[in-house]
């Protein structure tokens, strides 16, 4: 598979420009490349009516939704509205330009558009499209697909045969509102993925407005509307899903939520849930143990910046960045404030790192979206790689040291502190989603973005020399993703998640940068409580690890 | 126009007008007068004016009749009578300040001082001459009326505009005179940082350090703009390049280690901090912001900062920003009773702010 980037001549072609060559000096190296066969533009159809949603979209996700071992690739669309000056409003979703796309990966690294084949055309002419989410709810060893939407999300259950049933209206999922980001978690360890869906205003087209100059109409910030709820749906393991929002205490917090991403950051064995709020306090759930949620952010120093300010928060990472063992939480949000890090102190608290970390310096005047905390140069430490672009098209009226698009910040980690890494050559977008993977299965995470009005980005990691070890869980008295686990490698520890950023779902498969050693310990604590080791394993594979029985 | 009227009204309070003239005429103005005191204005208009016809030559009628156009707000019609009255009668101060005010509040600046000074009165004066471009000389009349009514609402608003219009001819006539001085880069970087045309502002700046680099701060304000754009780096250079140009300023020590705090550099940003308090001591802000760049490497001293930081702000959102962050580190060391005792009065300051 590393030899896709090859075969299609870029890199000869770039590699001969200096530019190029003076840019190549620093690993990571990304190669931004089209891929062959994608095609898909995310339509997010401003209007001159400034709809808020216009700004959101849209969500990436990488799954193996057929099992042949590689990943493809499923695009959220938005919508068009046809005319905005009618109401109430309708979103055309029919016209093939406004549909969800899923691309399947073909053998030879070239991707084939299976969208109709999967049966995934049809988005709901009365939705507008947002995020996605992944995970095999129901165990039989599919991935299955959850799209939310501003209107009603649908559930597509994978049938393992290349097609998707929409099965929302079975599941009760269909959730309603402005639905952001969700994810797949298996909050009560029954072994069965529950479903928590971030939504972001009370807002609809009827009650938008616009704001700033007559001559020069600009989006209104998120404080004109009011906020809402977020919804947990606890699976029942029939094909159904209960609400358990008001039960679990869940919508006990109305918030302005719009990314979500779990980690059991306690280490009491139950999986919690961060809430990137947008312009208000962040949201972390600690999950009892027993079916309720208590938000503990504040208390726990994980509400609020370095400064005491509350965070625009957009998208989130929650992942182990200074390998001390607890997951920490990094959180993209708006210029002129860096970007958020909390680091798990232990003692279930966090403090605001952002500064010692480096973040100070590199976020300066950038707005944050999708957001991975992977390790991009395999060197035992988890980088950091931000889709970047303003909210607002027109913002540069407003404030000039501002832009609408701008190029993705790659943080590279050295030991703790994050530096400017080199993301290769690009060009600026108004980026909003982010899912990471290895899409080429050459042992070196690569990333997938979106952005406004554009094809997706792709960005190739053209590698080096370090080892890795890439480990795919297969639950047994787990949920069969092993969503929940913690994996620990020589050391470091991941999250299993698909979860997380913004919009967006990444490879499920757990990736390990392992330096100069060629073999690996493994650790794992899975959602069952099982605990299972694996020693002098060889590095550079991708590994398939079974949860033992229980003895 | 409302200032002229504002003093109308302080003039009237004081006018004692004794009309005298020919009969018929003394007449007319009895019954205007006795209008007036109806608040028959119209009326009293109507006869004043009748009076003026018979008796042109009496400056009492034809003040009484200015008068009466000025309380009607109508001082375009008041200034004939009024001039009239004037060359009849010209060491006379209510007419001369009458025919001020009137002159004032249509705009007729220049004409209305020479009156306004013979009724010595420094407000009206001030006013004429701040609106004839001369604010260096209004300040000292507005000034002067400020002693005599030292909470004027008009007369304070008066003394600002007069300052900030001195101010500008003084650097217009630096930018015409000296325009390649580094002060006048200075004060147009100034000017275009308020206008918020940075790459312009930051231009001039830099054209001012190449001329004078010493100059007192030149790297300080440019630092400045480049800390509210968030470029650390850029505003670390120009902090550190004044603190070496100006190293008993504490402000600049303060804003290198700030700039050093954003960009993660906590160590030397605590040792510039404390540079700061030395020389300028218990500034709250210099102390928050070395509780901040404290709070990883050495709890106890953050905690002192910080401590200090609350005896001097109250209620403030420093002191919400100390109390989180307090607490923060007493998570940090375990002590969970007294970072619950500073998440309260973070919450109740924050409760106490609306937030």
């Amino acid at each position: 598979m590393q030899s896709v980037v090859r075969k299609r001549g870029i890199l000869l072609v770039l590699a001969a420009l200096p530019v190029f060559a003076q840019l190549v000096t620093r690993a990571p190296q990304f190669q931004l490349t089209p891929l062959h066969g994608v095609d898909f533009v995310l339509r997010n159809s401003p209007t001159p009516r400034k709809y808020l949603i216009e700004t959101m979209p849209g969500g990436v996700a990488l799954l193996d939704y057929n099992n042949d071992g590689l990943l493809d690739v499923f695009l959220v669309n938005a919508g068009h509205v046809p005319d905005p000056l009618r109401s109430p409003v309708h979103f055309e979703r029919d016209n093939p330009a406004y549909w969800n796309r899923l691309y399947r990966q073909n053998k030879d690294g070239t991707f084939t558009d299976v969208t109709v084949q999967a049966g995934l055309q049809h988005a709901g002419d009365t939705n507008y499209g947002m995020g996605v989410a992944v995970g095999d709810y129901d165990n039989d060893g599919f991935p299955d697909i959850y799209v939310t939407n501003f209107g009603k999300n649908i559930l597509y259950h994978n049938n393992g045969d290349g097609t998707f049933t929409d099965v929302t209206a079975k599941a009760g999922v269909a959730a309603g509102g402005w639905s952001v980001s969700a994810g797949f978690f298996d909050y009560d360890n029954d072994g069965k993925l529950d479903l928590f869906v971030t939504r972001y205003l009370d807002w609809t087209p009827e009650t938008s407005k616009t704001c700033g100059r007559i001559e020069e109409p600009m989006y209104c910030p998120p404080g004109e509307f009011g906020s809402t709820t977020n919804i947990l749906y606890h699976n029942r393991g029939d094909g159904t899903f209960e609400d358990v929002s008001v039960s679990s205490g869940i919508a006990a917090k109305k918030g302005r939520g719009l990314g979500v991403a779990f980690a059991d950051y306690d280490g009491d064995g139950f999986t919690d849930i961060f809430v990137a709020n947008d312009a208000i306090e962040q949201f972390l759930f600690h999950n009892n143990g027993n079916g309720t949620f208590s938000e503990v952010a504040l208390d726990s120093g994980a509400a609020l910046n370095n400064s005491g300010k509350v965070p625009s928060g957009m998208g989130v990472a929650f992942q182990d960045y200074d390998n001390d063992g607890l997951p920490d939480l990094l959180i993209t949000q708006l210029p002129h404030e860096p970007y958020v890090l909390f680091h798990n102190d232990g003692n279930k608290s966090f403090s605001a790192q952002e500064l010692e970390a480096g973040f100070g310096a590199l976020s300066e005047t950038s707005s944050g979206w999708g957001v991975g905390l992977e390790d991009f140069d395999n060197d035992g430490w988890k980088d950091a790689f931000i889709v970047q672009g303003h909210v607002f098209d027109n913002v540069h009226s407003y404030d000039n040291s501002l832009r609408y698009r701008d190029v993705p910040l790659l943080a590279l980690n050295n030991r703790g502190h994050f530096e400017r890494g080199n993301v290769g050559p690009t060009r600026a977008v108004a980026g909003r989603g982010a899912a990471f993977g290895d899409l080429n299965n050459d042992g070196w995470i690569d990333a997938v973005t979106t952005s406004l009005g554009d094809g997706p980005q792709f960005y190739l990691n053209r590698g080096g020399k370090l080892h890795w070890l890439t480990i795919t869980l297969r639950g047994m008295s787990s949920n069969r993703d092993g969503y929940g686990a913690r994996v620990q490698v020589n050391g470091q520890v991941r999250f299993a998640t698909a979860a997380g950023s913004y919009l967006s779902s990444s490879d499920k498969r757990l990736h390990f940068g392992l330096g100069d050693n060629s073999k690996a310990e493994i650790e794992i604590r899975w959602p069952s409580k099982i605990r299972q080791t694996l020693r002098d394993v060889p590095a550079d594979q991708f590994l398939i690890i079974k949860e033992p029985e229980r003895k | 126009m409302i200032q002229a009227l504002f003093f109308l009204h302080l003039f009237l309070q004081r006018q004692a007008v004794a009309p005298q003239g020919a009969a018929p005429a003394r007449v007319l103005l009895q019954s205007g007068i006795a209008a007036e005191n109806r608040n028959d204005l119209d009326r009293a208009l109507a006869e004043f004016r009748k009076a003026a016809e018979l008796d042109p030559s009496s400056p009492e009628v034809l003040l009484r009749l200015g008068d009466a156009y000025m309380k009607k707000h109508d001082a375009a019609e008041a200034i004939a009578p009024l001039k009239r009255a004037a060359g009849l009668n010209p060491g006379s101060v209510p007419i001369q300040q009458l025919l001020g005010y009137a002159l004032l509040a249509q705009g007729y600046a220049a004409e209305a001082i020479p009156h306004l000074e013979t009724a010595r009165d420094p407000g009206a004066l001030g006013i004429a001459q701040l609106e004839n471009d001369e604010p260096a000389k209004a300040m000292v009349n507005l000034q002067s009326a400020l002693e005599s009514d030292p909470d004027n609402p008009d007369l304070l608003f008066y003394v600002s505009r007069a300052a900030t219009a001195a101010g500008s001819q003084s650097t217009d006539k630096l930018l015409a005179a000296f325009p390649s001085s580094a002060r006048a880069h200075q004060t147009r970087g100034q000017g275009y940082h308020q206008m918020k045309m940075i790459p312009e502002a930051v231009k001039e700046y830099e054209q001012a350090i190449a001329i004078r680099p010493d100059l007192p701060g030149l790297h300080l304000e440019l630092g400045e703009i480049y800390a509210g754009r968030t470029e650390w780096p850029k505003a670390e250079e120009q902090f550190r390049a004044e603190t070496k140009s100006q190293p008993g300023s504490a402000e600049a020590a303060f804003r290198l280690g700030d700039a050093l705090v954003q960009e993660g550099k906590m160590k030397e940003a605590a040792e510039e901090l404390r540079r700061s308090d030395s020389l300028h001591p218990n500034m709250p802000e210099t102390l928050y912001a070395m509780g901040r760049a404290l709070a990883a490497a050495d709890a106890s001293a953050a905690e002192q900062a910080l401590t200090s930081v609350l005896k001097i702000e109250q209620n403030t959102s420093l002191a919400a920003q100390a109390d989180l962050l307090l607490a923060s580190i007493h998570r940090k060391q375990g002590k969970s009773a007294l970072a619950s005792r500073e998440m309260e009065d973070y919450r109740r300051i924050q409760g106490l702010r609306g937030q």
